[in-house]
């Protein structure tokens, strides 16, 4: 039963992931008959020029062509070149991806590692005061938009605190161009992008296990559980708070992708060399191979966790049926 | 608890209700006992209460800068940038000497008009879309789905700035760019509820008196659908507002010199030294919005969503 729901899952996903790859190349078809990417850098091109640079980056083939042999190269695990500075895509890919993972990485974990308390917090105090003062952050940190908190950080904590002669943190970038690199350094460019970050975790998922704990524990199980003279600890924990984050397990799973492109707004912000911004800057400059590669990247990994939440909660969750 | 928690409130009447007037009587019910929950949310009502003001400010923004701010949107004064807050720049002025104020009264009107746009856009595509898929079921259903799939997948941030790229948006294409992912959402969400609304008795004793797929889609299944759809609506204003502010910021969005709150924001690291209320204002507008928006949106769904009691 399971292993045909799989096998079913996945197929499922190989088409979406096929569409996927369609819809973006289409959408990019628009501009290709136009524009050669790098143009700008040189004017004084003449047009047989441009006819062959557009020959040699493939630009003039039908869209089935262009789009098959991309296809076909993908498949051989070759993303092609970027046509901006002609270096393999999975290159660029590969080398933004660490800081990616380390910025959305750590923003995750903190997120999960304070939300889980402060809900728990929320739902056993309920009505109280920590509770209203929980409710009001997390709702707060919904509305926050994600650049203006980031703005407003780099105000407070680099510019204000150096323009006071204290110690302040540095604003843009992941590491200091001279002589950094290491682990201090690395951190002190980490914590305001993670911050800002996590706070949006932290707002999601703090309620969602504040409310996923409170059903937890009207359910009668619980009742039977202090019933039979349970301590109020072991009731909480092992019975209440192991079934209230099951349902959490799939809520952080279907926001994995985020590790690859969640982050895109804070990186261009806090000038992060991440996979984020690297899209936004190529695609700014019409560097179709790239973007094609990245998108295809970030659209695997939604797939593949939105793939692996779903056969995460089947095996945690018992009543869950195959359909 | 649970089991009743899962079950739409109205399914307890729908079995008696073979007759086609009955399905309306008893939504009407439905619709006042709602609207009093509403009412009695007194924070709710209070941040309904707001983005209405700000809805009504932004609508009559030239009445506005006519008689409060005194000034154009567009109205460059070189000899006056970078005011401060105060006389007579009520909240400053920015680089070309434009007036904070009446740029935000006006990128309200940007700013929500996108966002309604959007939310109306996406709730009709999502909702012709989820209903169609529910109700006619099979290869349909499979088809539309997948498509659904597709869209969501690619991480939406991604699409919006491909989009933005290559169409160069005014405030209308922005509002179908947003919503070209949003639609998705609700045509899940409304899909979910057909296929529970179908199974339900009245359905089939509509359908055995003669009315055919139309009459049945849009006067007995949207309906059905309409409190999720409402609920959708009110909470998804907020995070398009916050969406396309970012868009905006990007440089993706709206472009000068048409103020939006989000590309007010633009290059205002560049006024960190001198000039912090450039940077605090538009933020604090969009924050203030989108916090009404969740809190009534919030609101809207403890007294609407059937599912939640």
């Amino acid at each position: 039963m399971l292993a045909k729901y799989l096998v079913r899952r996945f197929f499922a996903s190989v088409i979406v992931v096929l569409g996927v790859t369609l819809i973006t190349l289409l959408l990019m078809d628009r501009t290709r008959g136009t524009y050669v990417p790098g143009i700008d850098l040189n004017p004084n091109l003449r047009p047989d020029d441009i006819e062959r640079l557009r020959a040699n980056l493939g630009l003039d083939r039908p869209f089935y062509v262009w789009y098959l042999t991309w296809l076909w190269n993908v498949l051989h695990g070759d993303f092609g070149r970027s046509m901006i500075d002609g270096s393999p895509v999975t290159s660029h890919i590969l080398d933004r991806l660490p800081n990616t993972l380390e910025l959305t990485g750590t923003a995750i974990l903190l997120g999960v590692l304070i939300s889980i308390p402060l809900g728990v917090i929320g739902a056993l105090r309920r009505g109280s005061k920590t509770d209203h003062t929980l409710t009001v952050v997390s709702v707060a940190g919904f509305a926050v938009p994600q650049f203006w908190l980031g703005l407003l950080l780099i105000l407070l904590f680099s510019v204000t605190l150096e323009q006071h002669g204290l110690p302040w943190l540095p604003s843009s970038g992941a590491t200091s161009p001279l002589g950094g690199g290491d682990v201090l350094d690395r951190l002190e460019h980490l914590v305001m992008p993670a911050t800002v970050l996590s706070f949006f975790y932290l707002s999601l998922w703090s309620r969602f296990t504040r409310s996923s704990m409170l059903e937890v524990l009207s359910q009668d199980y619980i009742r039977t559980a202090r019933a039979k003279g349970m301590g109020e600890r072991r009731v909480v924990y092992l019975h209440g708070l192991r079934n209230a984050l099951i349902p959490l397990i799939t809520l952080v799973g279907l926001e994995l992708p985020g590790l690859v492109s969640g982050g895109l707004v804070v990186e261009v912000v806090f000038g992060w060399p991440g996979i984020g911004r690297l899209l936004f800057e190529r695609a700014l400059q019409y560097d179709y191979s790239t973007v094609m590669g990245v998108t295809f990247f970030a659209t695997l990994l939604v797939v593949a966790g939105n793939l692996l939440a779903d056969v995460l909660y089947a095996i945690l969750d018992p009543r869950i049926r195959y359909a | 608890m649970s089991i009743l928690g899962q079950t739409p409130a109205t399914e307890i009447e729908a079995p008696i209700s073979t007759f086609e007037g009955a399905a309306t009587r008893h939504a009407q019910s439905y619709w006042n006992e709602s609207w009093e929950r509403l009412r009695d949310n007194r924070i709710g009502v209070a941040a309904g209460a707001l983005i209405l003001v700000l809805a009504a400010i932004a609508l009559a923004a030239p009445l506005f800068t006519l008689f409060l701010t005194h000034y154009e949107p567009y109205g460059i004064d070189l000899l006056g940038t970078f005011q401060a807050p105060g006389h007579p720049h009520l909240l400053g002025t920015d680089e070309l000497g434009r007036d904070t104020l009446t740029r935000l009264i006006y990128g309200g009107r940007v700013t929500l008009g996108v966002a309604f746009l959007t939310v109306g856009i996406a709730l009709t595509v999502g909702t012709t879309v989820g209903l169609v898929a529910g109700y006619y079921g099979r290869w349909l259903d499979d088809i539309l789905m997948r498509i659904v799939d597709m869209v969501l997948s690619i991480p939406a941030i991604f699409l919006f700035i491909l989009m933005s790229i290559l169409f160069r948006p005014n405030p209308i294409t922005l509002a179908m760019i947003i919503a070209s992912v949003g639609w998705g959402g609700v045509a899940r969400l409304v899909r979910g509820e057909v296929l529970s609304v179908k199974q339900r008795d009245f359905i089939m004793a509509t359908r055995s008196i003669g009315a055919r797929d139309v009459r049945l889609i849009v006067r007995h299944l949207l309906p059905n659908v309409l409190p999720v759809l409402i609920v959708a609506a009110s909470l998804g204003v907020g995070q398009i507002i916050l969406i396309e502010a970012a868009l905006d910021f990007l440089g993706l969005g709206i472009q000068p010199p048409t103020a939006s709150w989000g590309n007010m924001l633009t290059n205002s690291e560049s006024y960190f030294f001198h000039s912090i209320w450039l940077v605090i204002f538009p933020g604090l507008t969009i924050f203030v919005t989108v916090l009404a928006s969740n809190v009534f949106g919030n609101a809207v769904r403890d007294a609407f969503d059937p599912r939640l009691k």
